[in-house]
């Protein structure tokens, strides 16, 4: 088992009156890839958009409760969100590359963080980033096209060689494949089994089936609460919670 | 009259849609048959044959009457012995003659003025006569077809929404037949113009100053008027006053229209955005004559005030005082519509930018505003052609002398200017004077044509992106 890379305690979240999420307690190791399962609107979005403040960016979202990344409390007013998200970065479940060049998508991020003085040094984390995300073949010589012209899998590809781009420790992803045809998800799964040699990865899925290929840890929600976490293995064959097992089973959801 | 014939046709035709409702129903009962419709259209279909057909006679008739009448009169006329040289006398006299019927003619009556008067009368008597009854045979006529109809149980849906389908086209057709109405008389006017100025000593010229264009007989201009008529119809010194001014004008109501925009869109809470998004439009609601004599009265001094204060002559009237006053006009155009270019730009795309870290406004200057720029770089050309359009402003607070002129605090003037005091007071229709005023309407046209065609294809292709 690796070691503890995420940890929330006691996490509440209330988007306005609503409460979205009643005390989460999960912990998420190091270099490995966590699910979360459960229907629609469990709060498995979320919990992970916690992890790296997305939800200050809704002004009704209220957090409170404890999430701590390497044993540093994150959920604290004075902590720079930018360089939160520096270490944590995020796929959406709906590819969204920026109207701009593909060169231009991927030097984004490296810009802001001010790395990359050079166009070399630029041009480097492009294409390091471009390969990791298992795009470089398919885009290297038209680099200056807009990233917008990609097809839905190599988009949702470039927006995970973004998310790599400044460096992150944590990659959040939020059914990443969802809108992607069985092709384009394989090779995003292949990716994810290849980028978890170096980053930890929590993602949301909707698909069981990912869930078991993908992850080494399963979490199961409904209704705002946690219901049962555990490997993966275990989850899907042999769960200790009744509702889980329904769930799993399809029985609803 | 013809009031009195609107109302009685709207009362019987509204009578008839109880008729047809009520009748299709027992029609039904008694023959025990389902209706092919619900009996209200029944009802329907009688109002709209009842009414519609014997409207449009109605309306194509007294457009009519009145041409055919006078080209019948002025005919007797004439047989009679009146002696008219040219369209215009002829139209005179038969104004005399109308004149006399409604009896508010003062002048001498002879013989031949008499008889026409008479003729007229009795062609006025017989066309309302023939009017109202063609009229009631039209009725007549439609409702007997249209009772047959729903007798035989037509499909009274289908088509009332054939004829409802009509009357939309018909009203659209209206509203394009207009503009090209529009287009056309202008059209012709500035051919009349270009047919005694040549159209590059128009465009080209440096010098405007209309007021010298004096012809003796504007159907025959010697080529020494012609030499000394040229110079007085150049068209740079407006195009160049009205740029100079729409670009202060722009100057000031792009930047702020933009940032209150961003801010509308990007910052403001929606307590604020409530308030404060509805006073920024009322901006746009103010009357354009109130601005112009804030722009007269108080800005204009102002200026001139400072002006002196700093040792620089400042005309009263200057391009900066208009130009500034209405960049202020267009403030509320530039923010609403770039709030709402703004707004479309999906959240997803700034969700994308606040995850690798980016703070607010790195995202809104790197990724919103890109995203979102065809769209406004179309609202700032609807902008533009706004300014280059406006009127009232221009006429109380930028002179009327044609300087060509960059430095704002001279007074300059503008194409709509122009067109204004060419066209206030009284004019002969047939002078180059005048018919420059169409010229400049026409030019002014195409170009504000042409900004706008820009302007919405940039906005369409900056929507085809996103929705």
């Amino acid at each position: 088992m690796n070691e503890i890379k995420i940890k929330s305690k006691n996490l509440n979240v209330y988007y306005g009156e609503k409460q979205a999420l009643f005390d989460v307690n999960l912990d998420l190791n190091e270099k490995e890839v966590t699910a979360l399962i459960g229907p629609s609107g469990c709060g498995k979005s979320t919990f992970i958009r916690c992890i790296n403040r997305m939800n200050d960016v809704i002004d009704i979202c209220k957090v409170s409760g404890n999430i701590e990344i390497d044993g540093v409390e994150i959920n604290d007013k004075n902590l720079d969100v930018v360089s939160l998200r520096e270490r944590v970065g995020m796929v959406f479940q709906k590819p969204n590359p920026f109207p701009k060049s593909i060169y231009d998508n991927i030097s984004y991020g490296p810009k802001i963080h001010g790395k990359g003085e050079t166009k070399s040094e630029l041009d480097e984390i492009v294409e390091n980033s471009l390969k990791k995300a298992a795009l470089w073949e398919e885009v290297k010589d038209r680099l200056d096209e807009p990233g917008t012209g990609l097809s839905g899998g190599q988009q949702q590809r470039l927006c995970i060689a973004r998310a790599i781009s400044v460096n992150p420790e944590v990659i959040l992803m939020d059914e990443p494949c969802s809108a992607l045809d069985p092709i384009a998800t394989a090779k995003i799964e292949e990716l994810i089994d290849e980028l978890k040699k170096t980053y930890t990865i929590v993602i949301v899925t909707h698909s069981m089936a990912q869930a078991v290929r993908v992850s080494q840890k399963t979490g199961f929600f409904h209704l705002g609460k946690l219901i049962e976490v555990g490997k993966t293995e275990k989850i899907f064959k042999n769960p200790d919670n009744k509702m889980t097992q329904d769930y799993i089973t399809g029985r609803f959801g | 009259m013809n009031f009195v014939l609107i109302f009685l046709i709207t009362i019987f035709s509204l009578s008839l849609f109880f008729y047809g409702r009520s009748k299709t129903k027992s029609i039904s009962i008694e023959k025990n048959i389902k209706l092919n419709a619900l009996p209200k259209f029944y009802g329907y279909y009688l109002v709209l044959w009842c009414s519609i057909p014997s409207l449009v006679f109605l309306l194509i008739w007294t457009l009519f009457e009145p041409v055919i009448i006078k080209s019948i009169i002025i005919e007797t006329a004439a047989n009679q012995g009146a002696i008219f040289n040219d369209k215009n006398e002829a139209n005179l006299i038969y104004e005399k003659i109308k004149a006399i019927y409604a009896g508010t003619y003062f002048g001498d009556i002879d013989t031949i003025l008499k008889e026409s008067a008479l003729s007229y009368a009795k062609f006025i008597n017989l066309f309302t006569n023939s009017k109202i009854v063609l009229i009631f045979a039209i009725v007549i006529a439609s409702v007997i077809y249209s009772l047959k109809k729903i007798k035989n149980n037509n499909k009274a849906r289908d088509d009332v929404e054939v004829i409802l389908k009509g009357l939309l086209f018909a009203s659209s057709l209206i509203a394009i037949l207009t503009t090209l109405g529009i287009i056309f008389s202008l059209l012709f006017e500035s051919i009349k113009f270009f047919s005694v100025i040549n159209i590059f000593d128009y465009l080209f010229g440096t010098n405007w100053s209309p007021q010298r264009a004096f012809v003796s007989d504007a159907s025959a201009i010697t080529a020494a008027e012609y030499d000394e008529l040229k110079d007085a119809f150049g068209f740079i010194p407006l195009i160049a006053g009205t740029s100079f001014i729409a670009f202060i004008a722009m100057l000031v109501a792009v930047p702020i229209g933009l940032f209150s925009g961003i801010y509308m869109a990007e910052y403001a809470s929606v307590k604020i955005r409530r308030i404060s998004k509805p006073i920024i439009e009322i901006l746009a609601g103010i009357p354009t004559v109130v601005y112009g004599f804030f722009a007269a009265l108080t800005v204009g001094p102002f200026f001139r005030q400072i002006g002196e204060n700093l040792g620089l002559t400042v005309s009263s009237e200057s391009a900066l005082a208009a130009g500034l006053i209405m960049g202020i006009m267009i403030i509320p155009y530039v923010s609403s519509l770039s709030d709402d270019v703004i707004n479309s730009v999906p959240q997803s795309l700034r969700d994308g930018s606040y995850a690798v870290g980016a703070t607010k406004s790195e995202t809104i200057k790197k990724v919103v505003i890109p995203a979102a720029l065809p769209g406004i770089i179309g609202s700032v050309l609807l902008a533009v052609s706004r300014a280059i359009g406006e009127t009232m402003i221009v006429v109380m607070a930028a002179g009327l002398a044609a300087n060509l002129t960059i430095n704002p605090l001279e007074s300059t003037t503008t194409i709509t200017t122009q067109i204004v005091m060419i066209l206030v007071g009284d004019q002969e229709f047939d002078s180059p004077k005048t018919q420059s005023a169409f010229a400049l309407g026409l030019t002014l046209f195409i170009a504000t044509l042409v900004l706008n065609y820009i302007a919405q294809r940039a906005v369409k292709k900056y929507r085809e992106k996103y929705d």
